[in-house]
């Protein structure tokens, strides 16, 4: 068997909000293997985000490790935490698109940091772009989008650098169900016929019953797991 | 990330605040401005001066003196007190020693000039015709008249304002006028005016500027006359023709004369006068592009004033690209790179409108603009202010530019690289 993509050991995670500390990941321990497309369901402050953002090498982690593709993410300096981020494609809630920037500048800007050359960045965003079926929208502004066709520019956006796998946070949190049903069916698509590697934190049923394992977290920890 | 994305990006940040961004580079354009208009005009105004002392002050004359006259103040300082005085005479003495090829002795006195119902106050000159003409070849030198090297007596000239002070041609007086030369001599009690009647042999050529030789607004009358009208044996000063005007020669004549008369005059050669403004003028240059330089530094404060806030207002958009994988000296770059593209473009405003002003200021200081007052203060200097404006300004004006945004805009920059993802992206 090869190496999981992702994996977590005793992950634990306390911070401070003022005065009062919070435990927000107690000790989680996670596998994910390449193909892979997991759902974490939890109530709100279960710590499924706090633990997606240390997947993601935005945040540390106060105990345990965090491996991606067996590396430990802990060694690596403030460099290397930027270039595994380029390899890793995140889907956020809340889309954060850059305003001033078209559907496909948002897309090419995040090949262009990496360095990818103008004609080659732009040709792939188109062609991501129509994948999510964003094809006659490249050039419209986030601000102009609706907030389906914004999770989908992210969706392109998180894909454009060929991640090694993909995190979503709530990507149906803030969309209507219709809407949220296509993008389920998308990130199946993509899934099945891709071969991307998926790990979403949602309250969406529907996804997690799309997707091929749900693990539920309360309180910071893993406490059931369900393979579809 | 491609250095011309990170530019690009910059760019596309400016442009979406467009009056933000205006207003912070107007600061720099008027700071370089300043710079710019205030040096160029100095180094015109230095130019001129420089020119014109030496149209009026032959590099290969040196003036004698006792200090009390003509000294820039420099030799006031280091000239001797006492009884001593230089005599028409003494040119005798100078013409004897080793490099001086003629000298002239000046006596000077002010005065006003009488033509009919008509008075000029004016500068009254007693000098020997034939050895002023030969030191001032080029400026004492008649356009109408004659010079007569071996004069008659009452024979006078007159520089051309004295003739044409309006210069409108409404002459106040012209060859072969007679005029009534006074001088008020305040030494004996009670006061006496003088009165000379000299007859206009020759008018000079316009010299221009406030040359130490001869000017526009003197008249010469020969020595001998001078000697009994103002009774007196003493001379200002005495001006040396050299054989040549290398340094050499300035350096051994000056001393030789000083010797001669035990230390008891000072020797001004043009090229002392000229380190002597040179080195004025740098100091009024340096005192001027300081006060210009603080309003450059007031520029930098609302650079880095500007970034701060933007720099609140982009919190997220950092969280976002470091999300995405960008390196914090990528961040780094970005925000510098927006105050680098003010600043080059506040320098480069800076300069262009810094020249446009130097020239609309020299213009009317040298008497072309519309106001009266520039008019006749300029045409009484009579100097025109050509502003230079060297590479070395231009380049120093977009470097200090450049610097200025660079360094205040260094901290924003070091606190958006430095953000955690994380923090950023969660910030509202």
């Amino acid at each position: 068997m090869t190496a999981p993509v992702v994996e977590t050991v005793n992950l634990r995670k306390t911070y401070m909000l003022g005065e009062v500390p919070v435990d927000a990941l107690q000790g989680v321990d996670l596998r994910v293997e390449q193909g892979d497309f997991l759902a974490i369901l939890g109530p709100s402050g279960s710590g499924k985000s706090t633990l997606l953002n240390m997947i993601g090498a935005l945040d540390k982690p106060t105990e345990g490790k965090v491996f991606i593709e067996s590396v430990d993410v802990s060694t690596l300096n403030d460099n290397a935490l930027a270039d595994l981020r380029r390899r890793i494609g995140f889907v956020f809630q809340f889309f954060n698109l850059i305003p001033r920037l078209s559907a496909r500048g948002n897309v090419e800007l995040t090949m262009a940091i990496p360095g990818l050359g103008k004609t080659e960045r732009r040709k792939r965003a188109e062609e991501l772009l129509e994948t999510v079926g964003l094809r006659e929208r490249v050039n419209h502004k986030p601000a102009e989008l609706s907030g389906g066709e914004r999770q989908r520019v992210a969706i392109a956006r998180a894909l454009a650098n060929n991640p090694r796998f993909l995190l979503m946070d709530e990507p149906t949190g803030n969309i209507d169900s219709k809407t949220a049903k296509e993008i389920i069916e998308l990130v199946k698509e993509l899934n099945e016929e891709k071969g991307v590697t998926i790990i979403v934190v949602t309250h969406d049923q529907q996804i997690a019953l799309q997707a091929k394992r749900a693990m539920l977290m309360v309180d910071g920890l893993m406490i059931q797991e369900k393979v579809n | 990330m491609k250095v011309r994305d990170i530019l690009s990006y910059a760019f596309g940040a400016i442009r979406l605040r467009k009056l933000r961004a205006g207003l912070t580079t107007l600061g720099v354009v008027i700071g370089i401005a300043a710079i710019v208009a205030l040096l160029s005009i100095t180094q015109g105004l230095q130019g001129t001066i420089a020119e014109q002392l030496q149209t009026g002050f032959a590099t290969n004359t040196i003036i004698v003196s006792t200090g009390r006259g003509f000294g820039m103040g420099l030799d006031t300082i280091t000239a001797p007190e006492s009884d001593f005085k230089l005599l028409v005479s003494h040119t005798q003495i100078i013409d004897e020693i080793e490099g001086v090829d003629i000298s002239a002795a000046e006596i000077r006195k002010s005065g006003y000039l009488r033509s009919g119902e008509q008075e000029f106050m004016l500068s009254i000159v007693g000098v020997d015709f034939a050895r002023y003409a030969d030191i001032y070849s080029s400026t004492f030198v008649a356009r109408s008249g004659e010079i007569s090297l071996n004069p008659e007596n009452e024979a006078v000239v007159v520089g051309k304002r004295v003739s044409d002070p309006w210069e409108n041609g409404t002459l106040l007086c012209d060859v072969d006028s007679t005029v009534e030369i006074i001088w008020t001599n305040a030494s004996i009690l009670p006061p006496k005016s003088e009165i000379y009647t000299g007859h206009v042999a020759a008018v000079l050529e316009e010299i221009g500027g406030f040359g130490i030789g001869p000017s526009d607004l003197s008249v010469y009358i020969p020595t001998s006359q001078a000697q009994s009208f103002f009774g007196t044996d003493e001379c200002d000063r005495i001006i040396v023709k050299l054989e040549n005007d290398d340094e050499a020669t300035i350096e051994s004549v000056s001393e030789a004369i000083k010797d001669a008369f035990s230390g008891q005059v000072s020797v001004t050669s043009s090229t002392a006068v000229l380190d002597i403004i040179t080195s004025v003028f740098s100091t009024v240059e340096l005192f001027l592009g300081g006060i210009a330089a603080i309003s450059l530094l007031v520029a930098g404060i609302g650079i880095m004033n500007i970034m701060i806030v933007s720099l609140m207002e982009r919190t997220r958009e950092i969280g976002i690209l470091k999300a995405l994988g960008m390196k914090s000296r990528t961040v780094l770059s970005i925000f510098l790179s927006e105050a680098v593209i003010v600043g080059l473009m506040g320098a480069a405003i800076g300069i262009a409108s810094g020249w446009v002003l130097a020239n609309v200021v020299a213009r009317v200081f040298s008497g072309g603009g519309p106001m009266q007052a520039g008019n006749r203060a300029a045409a009484a200097s009579g100097m025109t202010i050509v502003p230079v404006l060297t590479p070395t300004v231009i380049l120093g004006a977009f470097a200090f530019g450049l610097i200025i945004s660079v360094i205040f805009a260094l901290y924003p920059a070091w606190r958006a690289s430095r953000l955690k993802p994380v923090e950023a992206l969660r910030y509202e």
